[in-house]
């Protein structure tokens, strides 16, 4: 019996040892890979994926964080699937948490204490969750900001801009949806303001909501089953599949580049997937899940026990949405209370238009983006280098408009918060971002755009600047001369590596004298 | 002990409480017969849930007067019937005084005995008008119920002091006020007395049992929460979480990001 492993694992290693192809000994790893290759070809692909040339810029990794914000998400999510009941059946919580002892409450959230009492390490994988989720959304937001500005999103990478928009706005969908699930006093009041914008639809709102909640709110109880596999399952499916096609256009397409020595609109300049960028990333994934288990572990997020279970006819003050929600409920907050009646209908465009319809015209505003800039400019042609900010005033301009815009509601959702801490009249603070909502953007488009103007007007401008010394003559007058360049400032005196012969197609791309150390260049 | 006076008051209020108890005694014995009234007997050696200070010793009165003169009578006048600056104070009771006071709503923010003192004082002047508890309320939380509590808390106060007890601001510049620092006879006077905006609580809408229910969760579960899971962020939800996650998971990823890869 004993021998019955040995034998067969020696026999497999002896078979790779001796195993020969196009009169080369393999490696037992060679003839593993040389076996799939085989059957699934998966060589030539291998190698188009090792060989992907990553640009070192540091503002090319903000989508990484969110990509494996994501994987902690699926991790950390798989974990809680395992305690959480998606049920609002009524249960008797009997617990570690005192105050709730012997309280009536919904499966879901009796369940939800529960991972946060009695589930070894369920608190700390619930806070990583949600922290997750928050550094999700926040990262695809610092990502978008960084492709916008650089206008990264023009063609060929229009299809990408949208692919990214949606898994934006799935994001944010799917992040309100987790925040609903445990069914807790304040999500309860979240779940209800979403209800009611249902309603506000002009027509079919009333038989919609009913739709979504089987029944007028709360409804039968059906909603925590609906929105627990929309959340745990189809909508991260989705995600997680234009995630996969996301990545597949960034291979597929290349990397874009900023300009600068050696990088023209044929070339890509960078590190190979293949050593490099494995090393660099696989590191960077292991940083983003300690932030995210720091967080987890250090910051309290959305202690729900204090809140106690949803009844629709309790509510407290003081209730905001996660930050990324954030925006629209500013909206709701200072719009105006306008509302059409008549013909037996009320249409309250209070909720449908900062609710429904505001939404709505953000998201096809983002997907069209790349397109209604193409109008502007006539600028039709393909762009792999990026552009300066600066470069772009009007871009630019029209961008932090927008993103002060988005910034005004946010705050816009603290109103009381705010009124409450600097001890001044709510309805002030309601006023006073009535007004700063249409000032700021105008403020900031046109301050952004004078900026970008002088910016790029300036002699010397991205230049980095040396150091000046001041000196003292004898006579007791001083001046200043510029310092000497600091070591690695001009990378001009630097011998350029050769670049492995290894990969193909490289040579015609390695203009000798152009390419730093250490750094590879494939033509597009 | 934060009222040190009280104790000089127990001997009294045990007094009063036997007193109060044997008339309870004598009546139901008289009316319903002996076992109920041994049950009844037996209820009274139980502590109420609240405990209403109604008597006030001369000394109290007189210390109360001169700090009145002193500090109150200037605007409240020297009777306190009050004046174009001030309101009447005559029948609001020795409870709305005391809250008033001892809370700093009032210029002098002395919660200690002198606040008493001056609550003493002016229930001397004038009998308490029906609507308001004509004693200083104390409580007793040992017998409370949380779970009882939280519901009536949540039902009652959390529509503006929030769920957490952080305290929010209203409209038109009213504001209810965080309940982390509140004593227990503090809630149970503003519960009682209903102060600013905040809606008066009698006992035909809450039982003194149930005010105490309350009482025992702001001072308990409120006001030392269970703070699992790392820093409590101040108890004021989402906005403070985003700013954590946006500020140090992300900036903090960001600065991560600058420090992998190339800068120019």
């Amino acid at each position: 019996m004993s021998t019955m492993p040995e034998t067969s694992a020696g026999t497999a290693s002896g078979n790779g040892a001796v195993a020969v192809r196009n009169g080369r000994k393999q490696s037992p790893l060679d003839a593993g890979l040389t076996w799939l290759d085989d059957r699934l070809g998966v060589a030539k692909g291998g190698r188009t994926f090792l060989d992907k040339i990553f640009p070192d810029h540091w503002s090319f990794l903000l989508g990484e964080i969110a990509l494996y914000s994501f994987v902690v998400l699926v991790a950390t999510g798989v974990f809680l699937t395992l305690y959480f009941v998606p049920s609002a059946a009524q249960v008797v919580y009997h617990g570690r948490y005192k105050p709730l002892d012997g309280v009536k409450m919904s499966a879901a959230y009796a369940s939800t204490v529960h991972i946060s009492f009695g589930v070894r390490s369920g608190l700390v994988i619930r806070q990583m969750h949600h922290w997750a989720a928050d550094v999700f959304i926040g990262a695809i937001a610092v990502h978008m900001c960084r492709i916008f500005f650089t206008g990264a999103f023009r063609k060929p990478r229009e299809l990408n801009w949208i692919i990214g928009v949606t898994l934006l706005f799935l994001a944010i969908v799917n992040g309100f949806l987790g925040y609903s699930l445990p069914d807790d006093l304040i999500s309860g009041t979240g779940l209800r303001i979403a209800y009611s914008i249902i309603l506000s639809i002009p027509l079919v709102g009333s038989y919609l909501a009913e739709f979504v909640f089987g029944g007028v709110f709360p409804g039968n109880g059906d909603i925590i089953q609906r929105m627990f596999i929309l959340h745990v399952l189809i909508i991260p499916v989705i995600i997680a599949g234009l995630i996969g096609a996301h990545l597949a256009l960034l291979v597929k397409q290349k990397h874009t580049q900023f300009p600068g020595k050696g990088r023209t609109e044929q070339n890509v300049v960078g590190s190979p997937m293949f050593p490099t960028f494995m090393a660099k990333t696989t590191g960077f994934f292991f940083m983003v899940a300690g932030v995210l288990w720091l967080l987890g572990g250090l910051a309290q997020i959305n202690p729900i026990w204090q809140f106690g279970p949803y009844i629709p006819y309790k509510v407290s003050y003081a209730v905001q949405p996660d930050w990324y929600m954030g925006w629209l409920d500013g909206a709701l907050r200072i719009m105006p209370s306008w509302e059409f009646a008549g013909f037996g209908h009320t249409i309250p465009f209070e909720v449908f238009l900062p609710g429904v319809l505001f939404p709505g015209l953000t998201a096809t505003l983002f997907v069209l983006w790349p397109f209604i800039e193409q109008k502007l400019t006539g600028d039709r042609a393909e762009h792999h280098l990026l552009d300066r900010p600066r470069d772009r005033p009007r871009r630019t301009a029209i961008g932090a408009a927008a993103l002060s815009f988005y910034f005004v509601l946010f705050c816009a959702s603290s109103t009381d918060l705010l009124a409450n801490f600097f001890g001044i009249s709510l309805n002030i603070v309601l006023w006073s971002f009535r007004f700063l909502v249409i000032i700021v953007p105008i403020v900031v488009g046109l301050f952004t755009y004078r900026i970008c103007l002088d910016m790029a007007g300036a002699p010397r401008v991205g230049k980095r600047k040396r150091a000046m010394v001041v000196l003292r003559t004898p006579e007791g007058e001083y001046y200043t001369v510029e310092s000497e360049p600091r070591p690695g400032e001009g990378h001009e005196e630097l011998e350029p590596a050769p670049v492995p012969d290894f990969i193909e197609g490289i040579a015609e791309g390695n203009g000798a004298g152009e390419t730093e150390p250490g750094v590879r260049r494939v033509g597009r | 002990m934060r009222r040190p006076h009280l104790r000089s008051l127990l001997p009294a209020g045990v007094v009063a409480l036997a007193a109060v108890g044997g008339l309870a005694f004598s009546l139901t014995a008289g009316a319903v017969g002996r076992s109920t009234s041994v049950q009844t007997a037996a209820d009274s050696l139980t502590p109420p849930p609240i405990h209403y200070v109604t008597h006030f010793t001369t000394g109290q009165v007189k210390e109360g007067e001169v700090l009145f003169e002193a500090n109150c009578s200037t605007c409240h006048g020297t009777r306190a019937e009050g004046s174009a600056v001030a309101p009447d104070l005559q029948g609001l009771g020795p409870a709305t005084v005391d809250f008033w006071v001892s809370t700093g709503r009032m210029p002098l923010a002395d919660s200690s005995a002198q606040a008493t003192d001056i609550a003493a004082f002016v229930a001397s002047l004038a009998p308490t008008a029906p609507s308001y508890p004509d004693g200083i309320p104390y409580v007793n939380t040992k017998d409370a119920n949380l779970q009882l509590g939280m519901r009536l808390f949540v039902l009652n106060c959390a529509a503006c002091h929030t769920i957490t007890g952080a305290g929010d601001a209203l409209a038109d510049g009213a504001y209810a006020p965080s309940l982390h620092r509140a004593t227990s006879t503090q809630v149970a006077e503003a519960i009682r007395t209903g102060p600013g905006n905040m809606p008066v609580f009698g006992p035909g809408t809450l039982s003194n049992r149930q005010v105490a229910d309350i009482v025992a969760y702001v001072t308990g579960v409120i006001q030392h929460p269970d703070d699992r899971g790392g820093l409590g962020l101040g108890g004021i939800g989402p906005v403070a979480e985003g700013f954590v996650a946006l500020l140090f998971g992300v900036g903090g990823l960001m600065v991560v990001a600058f420090w992998l890869g190339e800068r120019a």
